[in-house]
C-alpha cells in the first residue's frame, strides 16, 4: 500500500461551508486544502498524493460538472454536494464517474465515508498507473521487432507461425522472444499477455 | 276687483265682505259725523276715509260703491236741503270735485293693492321655485353623494381583486422558484449539520478540544439565523400585507432577484449580464412589489428563452439614471421575440401566450410600475424582446 498520506480537497463558494468542511477535516485530523471556485483549484499545484475532490455541483464561473470534465483525465475521484437534489443532474454526475453525490445537508460520517471509499479509489488508481507507467517505460525499451514478436506471442501464436508471418526463422523468433521476456521483466506468457492489456496495445484490440 | 284662488275660481266670501266692509264705511262715517255735528267743520274727511278704507280692502269695485254710497249720504245729511237727494247748484262744484277725488283714491288705492299683490304673488312663485329648486339640489346631491360611495366601494374592491390577484402571481412565481428556495435554505442547512458533526468530533476524545467545539457551535447560530433570514424573506415576498414604500438602492432590489432566480437561470444555461448604474439615485418604492415586478420580467425572459439553443441564451439587466428624473431598469432577453401580433395585447389582463400562465403578469407590473409614478413597456429590438420600467427619483433628500 502507498505510505503517503492523502489529501481531501474541496470546492464550494459558500464561506460558511467552506468553514464547517475544514473544521471537520481538522477535527479527524486529515489533510485537506479547501476552494470557493474551480478556478482557484485549477491554480493550485496538487501534491503527488493519494486524493479526493468534495465539489459543490452549482459554482459560479466553471460549474462543477465542467470542471469533473476538464479534470476526467487526472482521474481524481469526486464527491458532489449540492443544495438541490437535482436527479438528472446528479445521474449526469455519476454517470461521469462521481463517487457520490451527497444533497445537504448531510451526516459527517456519510462524506467520510465516501471520502474515504475515494481516496482507496485513487490510491488503486495510482498504483494501477504506476504499473502501466512501468510496463510502458518497459515497452519503450523494445526493438520494432520484438514489438511485433509480442503482439503476435500475446495472440497466442506459436513460435513456428510467428516466423511464418514476420518471414524469419524460428530460431531468430526464439531470440526475439527471450529479449522481449527480459526486457518486459516477464517470468511466463500469462503475465506478458496482462502487461500486454494493461499498455492497451491498439494492435490487440479485435 | 275679484279674488281669486290658485285653481280661478272667485273667493265669494271674499268678495261679499268687502262690499259689506264698503257699506259698513260708509254707515259709520255718516254715524260718526252725524255725532260730532258742528265740532266737525269739515263733514266730507270721514268719507275718504271710507273711500280709502273700502278700496284697500276690496279694491276698485267696493271702492267706487262706497264713493256712490258716501256721495248719497252726504247729500242726504249734510247738504242743504237736508234730509233730501235734492242738490243745491251752489253746493255742486264742491259735490263733483269730492266724487273726483273720492274716485281718484279709489283708483289709486285699487291700483296700488293691485301692484302689491302680484308683488306677492310673484315673491310666493319665487319662493315656491327656490324651494323646488332647493329641494332638487338636495336630491342631486344625494344622488351624487350615493354615486361616490358606490363608486368607493367599486375601488376599494378593485383595488383588494389587484392585491388578491398580485398575491396568486407572486405565489405562482414562487412556485417556479420552490427549487431554489429550497437550495437557498439547504445551503445553511448542510452547514449546520457539518458543523455539529465536527462540533462532536471535537468534544469527544479524552481531551476535548473547547475552542474547535465553541467555534462550531457560533458558526451553527450564524447559519441558523441566515436559514431564518431565507424564511424571513420568502414569507416577505408570498404575504399579502399592505405595501410600505421605503427609500431604496435599485440595484440592491435587483440583486435580491438575482439571488432567487440564480438556480433557475443556471438550471436553463441562461447566461446573465448586468450593467447597473453606479451609486443609483434613491427611489421610493415597495419592496416586495418591485421584486414582483422584476422577478416577473426576468421569468418571463428565461421561459422565452427556453425556444432558442442553450448556447445563445442571454439575460440582460441594465439599471440606468435618465437625463429626466427617472431611473431606467431594462430586462432584455436573446429569446425569439414578441410576435406583433400579441405585443398590443400582453398588458391586458388574461391575455397570455403561455400554456399555463393566467395571463397577469404583465397587467400587474404595469399596473404596480404606475402606482408608483413610473411607466413600464416594450421597448422595439431587432433580436430578443426588451421590457423597460421607469422610476421617479426620489428627490426630497436626493444625492443627485
Amino acid at each position: 500500500m502507498d505510505s503517503e498520506e492523502p489529501i481531501v480537497f474541496a470546492i464550494d463558494d459558500d464561506a460558511s461551508m467552506r468553514e464547517a468542511l475544514s473544521r471537520l477535516f481538522r477535527s479527524i485530523g486529515m489533510r485537506a486544502g479547501i476552494f470557493s471556485s474551480a478556478e482557484e483549484f485549477l491554480e493550485f499545484k496538487r501534491p503527488d498524493v493519494p486524493a479526493a475532490l468534495v465539489l459543490d455541483v452549482r459554482l459560479p464561473g466553471l460549474s462543477g460538472l465542467e470542471l469533473q470534465r476538464q479534470l476526467n483525465g487526472t482521474g481524481i475521484p469526486i464527491i458532489y454536494i449540492t443544495g438541490h437534489g437535482d436527479i438528472p443532474m446528479s445521474v449526469e454526475a455519476m454517470k461521469a464517474g462521481a463517487v457520490e453525490f451527497l444533497t445537504k445537508p448531510f451526516r459527517d460520517q456519510v462524506l467520510l465515508e465516501a471520502i474515504s471509499a475515494a481516496i482507496k479509489r485513487d490510491r488503486e488508481n495510482r498504483k494501477e498507473w504506476a504499473e502501466i507507467a512501468e510496463c510502458r517505460a518497459r515497452y519503450d525499451l523494445l526493438t520494432q521487432r520484438e514489438r511485433e514478436v509480442l503482439k503476435h506471442v500475446v495472440e497466442g501464436l506459436l513460435n513456428k507461425q510467428i516466423a511464418a508471418k514476420l518471414g524469419t526463422s524460428e530460431f531468430t523468433v526464439k531470440i526475439h522472444r527471450k529479449g522481449v521476456m527480459q526486457k518486459m521483466k516477464a517470468g511466463s506468457v500469462p503475465e506478458l499477455v496482462r502487461m500486454a492489456q494493461k499498455l492497451d496495445l491498439p494492435s490487440l484490440k479485435h | 276687483m275679484l279674488y281669486f284662488t290658485s285653481s280661478g275660481k272667485p273667493v265669494w266670501g271674499q268678495v261679499f265682505s268687502s262690499y259689506f266692509i264698503a257699506v259698513v264705511a260708509v254707515w259709520l262715517a255718516v254715524l260718526v259725523t252725524l255725532c260730532l255735528g258742528s265740532a266737525l267743520k269739515d263733514k266730507v274727511t270721514l268719507f275718504f276715509c271710507a273711500v280709502m278704507v273700502s278700496s284697500w280692502y276690496g279694491g276698485l269695485w267696493p271702492g267706487l260703491l262706497t264713493a256712490f254710497l258716501s256721495w248719497l249720504a252726504l247729500d242726504y245729511y249734510f247738504i242743504a236741503p237736508f234730509y233730501s237727494l235734492d242738490v243745491n247748484t251752489q253746493e255742486l262744484p264742491d259735490m263733483l270735485a269730492f266724487i273726483g277725488t273720492a274716485l281718484f283714491i279709489s283708483w289709486l288705492n285699487s291700483d296700488q293693492r293691485k301692484v302689491k299683490s302680484s308683488l306677492r304673488q310673484a315673491r310666493d312663485e319665487l319662493d315656491a321655485k327656490v324651494r323646488e329648486r332647493t329641494a332638487d339640489l338636495v336630491r342631486a346631491n344625494l344622488q351624487v353623494q350615493s354615486e361616490i360611495a358606490e363608486r368607493r366601494a367599486a375601488e376599494e374592491g378593485l383595488l383588494q381583486a389587484q392585491n388578491e390577484l398580485a398575491r396568486i402571481a407572486r405565489i405562482t412565481t414562487m412556485g417556479e422558484l420552490a427549487a431554489s428556495i429550497a437550495h437557498e435554505l439547504n445551503q445553511p442547512l448542510g452547514s449546520i449539520v457539518v458543523n455539529g458533526d465536527a462540533c462532536l468530533r471535537w468534544l469527544a476524545g479524552v481531551s476535548p478540544n473547547l475552542e474547535e467545539a465553541r467555534q462550531a457551535v457560533e458558526a451553527i447560530i450564524r447559519d441558523g439565523t441566515r436559514a431564518s433570514d431565507v424564511l424571513v424573506r420568502t414569507r416577505k415576498l408570498v404575504r399579502s400585507g399592505k405595501g410600505t414604500r421605503e427609500r431604496l438602492d435599485i440595484n440592491s432590489v435587483v440583486q435580491e432577484v438575482i439571488a432567487w432566480s440564480n438556480d433557475k437561470l443556471e438550471r436553463s444555461g441562461v447566461s446573465l449580464r448586468l450593467k447597473l448604474q453606479d451609486d443609483p439615485p434613491p427611489v421610493t418604492v415597495d419592496r416586495v412589489q418591485l421584486q414582483q415586478v422584476i422577478l416577473n420580467l426576468v421569468m418571463n425572459a428565461i421561459e422565452a428563452m427556453l425556444e432558442v439553443s442553450e448556447s445563445s441564451r442571454v439575460l440582460w439587466i441594465h439599471t440606468e439614471k435618465q437625463v429626466l428624473d427617472d431611473l431606467l431598469v431594462q430586462v432584455a432577453d436573446s429569446g425569439p421575440g414578441i410576435d406583433p401580433k400579441h405585443s398590443s395585447r400582453i398588458f391586458e389582463p388574461f391575455y397570455t401566450t403561455k400554456a399555463n400562465g393566467i395571463g397577469m403578469g404583465l397587467t400587474i407590473s404595469r399596473s404596480i410600475i404606475e402606482a408608483h409614478g413610473g411607466r413600464l413597456w416594450v421597448a422595439k429590438t431587432q433580436h430578443g424582446s426588451t421590457f423597460c420600467f421607469t422610476l421617479p427619483i426620489d428627490r426630497k433628500l436626493g444625492r443627485g
